[in-house]
């Protein structure tokens, strides 16, 4: 009797206490109950888009690798929207108006404090801006430029539909519960 | 060792609470006693000028001594880490785009670089609305109430969009009962008669965030005075249209009542409630009694003022139905009486008495004289002859035809009934031996005559 006590005290628990990072999430939502992302954050991403409605219509039906490598699937909602939120870092200054950068920075900061992610995340190495490009013509060079604004604008409007869609399937999933 | 954890545990506790908390300040977090001096509260004020937001501090103590004393939050601030205050008199404020609204920003009060009191608090919990504006009452004559609305700047904006307002309205004579309505759109209806006739009310408006946003009621919106109308000149007013179509509906049941009244037992009473025939009550109807001062003679020179026709021919064509049905028998369609052409008076009122009615007769006799011998009539019928009005024969029907029916005078001839006819000749036609046929041949009322044809072929 004595043997078996001993497995349960000291075999069961470290097991379990290895087992349970790897199904848990490594960011704890806040907010689940979605009044703090419909009353503020889904009002700059609201912004953001209505800014950007022309640009839809010209972008080209690219897969980006990004979302390839990224997905918002079954409880991996929060490091989805933390990746998502630190990558729209990145396009801060692409628009000349002031109030683009800050709702940029409303929804990359407001959800990066919503998610409450853990330091392990949080160290992590910010995804890539993109490789170097070889030395090109001035004329090259501006069409490269006018190219890569137009992706990014595409890219950002998709990352922006993305986040308010992994936003939505969060809440969602919370009202069933 | 159950008493030595009892032990640690009350000595813990008691640790905790000797070390250190006290006073409570609104936002939750705990403020030290020495710095009650220069305890602040602070509202938040969003998309007060466009897109910029508003921080309003000020200190509780207004004798606080303000000189030299800074305003800083740091904290769920976008794209900086903090901000100081600008300092308006007595209050410190603040107007920027970068309030994150999303997280807790530390407030502190700093004496240059040393920081005196500081708070932990959500701006999003501290929103203080605009003031709602354009307050105006109606009054609605038809619905008897008032329709207050307003307005509010909130409802073009984004953020704080969803609020609660407060309606308060009092008596002008009545200065500390207010009353208090809450609702949370933009129009309210008082009704009349929850309000004093002939008096004057004071009303205004204030709101609150509801919802996610929470903070502080908003001030009062500027008062209106409004007057209520008396009940007397309300009460007063009909609708023309409703007083006519009253007045037209009492009139027409009068008019209704009086005519039933009038025409029941004629016409209503008739249709509602008919009444069995009664056989007697139709005969004496049928058969009138003779009017006074007959002539009763059987002197022909008595008589030389009537009318008398003469009669060819007698037939019995059609036969009364129900009467000549229920009474007479076959025998009397076919009966054929004939009399003599142009000797008409000296049988001819013999058998006119003959003809009896029913007045004086039941219904036997004459069906006895119909099917059996006219002899055997003559005697009981000429002794209870009918008295004959010869002038008034062609006026009455009815009671001419009787008078004009003739008897046969002779045997094997059957005399035709009294029948109730109006305008109508009697004919008896011979269509067979031994049976006279009673016709009745539509004629002038006041010529009715019976002809008779002529009697048996054999006579």
């Amino acid at each position: 009797m004595f043997h078996v006590s001993f497995r349960y005290i000291f075999g069961l628990p470290p097991l379990i206490l290895v087992l349970l990072p790897v199904a848990s999430s490594d960011c704890d939502i806040e907010g689940k109950d979605g009044k703090q992302y419909e009353s503020v954050l889904m009002i700059s991403i609201d912004q953001l888009l209505d800014s950007m409605k022309e640009i839809g219509s010209n972008c080209l039906n690219n897969e980006f690798n990004f979302f390839k490598r990224h997905l918002c699937d079954d409880n991996k909602e929060g490091m989805f929207l933390f990746r998502a939120a630190r990558k729209l870092r990145q396009f801060l200054k692409m628009n000349s108006t002031g109030d683009f950068d800050l709702h940029l920075l409303k929804v990359s900061q407001g959800t990066t404090v919503l998610l409450n992610c853990t330091s392990k995340v949080k160290e992590r190495k910010p995804p890539a801006l993109g490789e170097a490009q070889p030395t090109k013509s001035l004329e090259e060079n501006k069409s490269l430029k006018e190219q890569k604004k137009l992706n990014d604008s595409c890219f950002l409007k998709r990352l922006l539909q993305e986040i308010k869609t992994c936003w939505n399937k969060i809440l969602s999933g919370t009202k069933e519960h | 060792m159950t008493i030595l954890g009892t032990t640690f545990a009350v000595f813990f506790s008691l640790l905790q609470v000797v070390s250190g908390e006290s006073g409570y300040a609104q936002n939750g977090d705990l403020e030290d006693a020495e710095l009650d001096d220069y305890s602040f509260s602070c509202y938040s004020q969003l998309e007060v000028n466009g897109s910029q937001h508003s921080l309003t501090c000020a200190f509780e103590d207004p004798d606080v001594n303000t000189t030299n004393l800074e305003f800083e939050i740091c904290g769920a601030l976008v794209e900086v880490r903090c901000l100081n205050f600008r300092k308006l008199q007595e209050i410190y404020l603040i107007k920027t785009k970068k309030f994150l609204l999303i997280g807790n920003s530390k407030i502190c009060v700093k004496a240059g670089e040393k920081s005196l009191n500081c708070k932990n608090i959500n701006l999003a919990t501290i929103v203080k609305p605009e003031a709602p504006f354009d307050l105006s009452v109606n009054y609605r004559e038809g619905a008897n109430d008032f329709l207050v609305t307003f307005n509010t700047s909130h409802l073009q904006k984004k953020y704080v969009k969803v609020l609660m307002h407060d309606v308060a309205y009092r008596h002008e004579k009545d200065e500390n009962n207010w009353m208090h309505v809450n609702l949370s759109g933009t129009k309210l209806t008082l009704l009349q008669r929850m309000l004093q006739p002939k008096t004057t009310y004071e009303i205004k408006v204030r709101s609150i965030p509801h919802d996610y946003f929470k903070g502080f009621w908003s001030e009062w919106s500027p008062s209106y005075y409004f007057r209520t109308p008396e009940i007397n000149n309300h009460s007063g007013e009909t609708n023309p249209i409703l007083l006519t179509i009253s007045i037209l509906s009492v009139f027409s049941v009068v008019v209704l009542v009086i005519l039933a009244y009038a025409l029941w037992k004629k016409r209503i009473k008739p249709i509602i409630w008919p009444s069995l025939p009664d056989h007697k009550k139709t005969l004496e109807h049928l058969c009138k009694k003779p009017t006074k001062n007959l002539i009763v003679s059987f002197n022909p020179e008595s008589f030389l003022d009537c009318q008398i026709h003469r009669v060819d021919d007698i037939q019995a064509r059609d036969e009364v139905e129900g009467f000549l049905q229920d009474t007479v028998p076959p025998q009397l369609e076919e009966s054929e009486m004939q009399r003599p052409a142009g000797d008409v008076q000296s049988p001819s009122w013999p058998s006119e008495n003959v003809a009896t009615t029913p007045e004086t007769f039941g219904r036997d006799p004459p069906l006895r004289c119909l099917a059996g011998n006219v002899s055997a009539c003559d005697a009981p019928i000429l002794s209870s002859s009918r008295p004959l009005e010869c002038r008034e024969s062609g006026t009455n029907g009815p009671h001419v035809n009787q008078d004009l029916l003739l008897s046969l005078g002779t045997a094997n001839s059957t005399l035709p009934p009294s029948f109730p006819l109006q305008s109508r000749i009697l004919t008896l036609n011979p269509v067979a031996q031994g049976q006279p046929i009673l016709t009745f041949l539509g004629s002038n009322k006041e010529e009715a005559y019976v002809t008779m044809s002529s009697f048996y072929q054999n006579r």
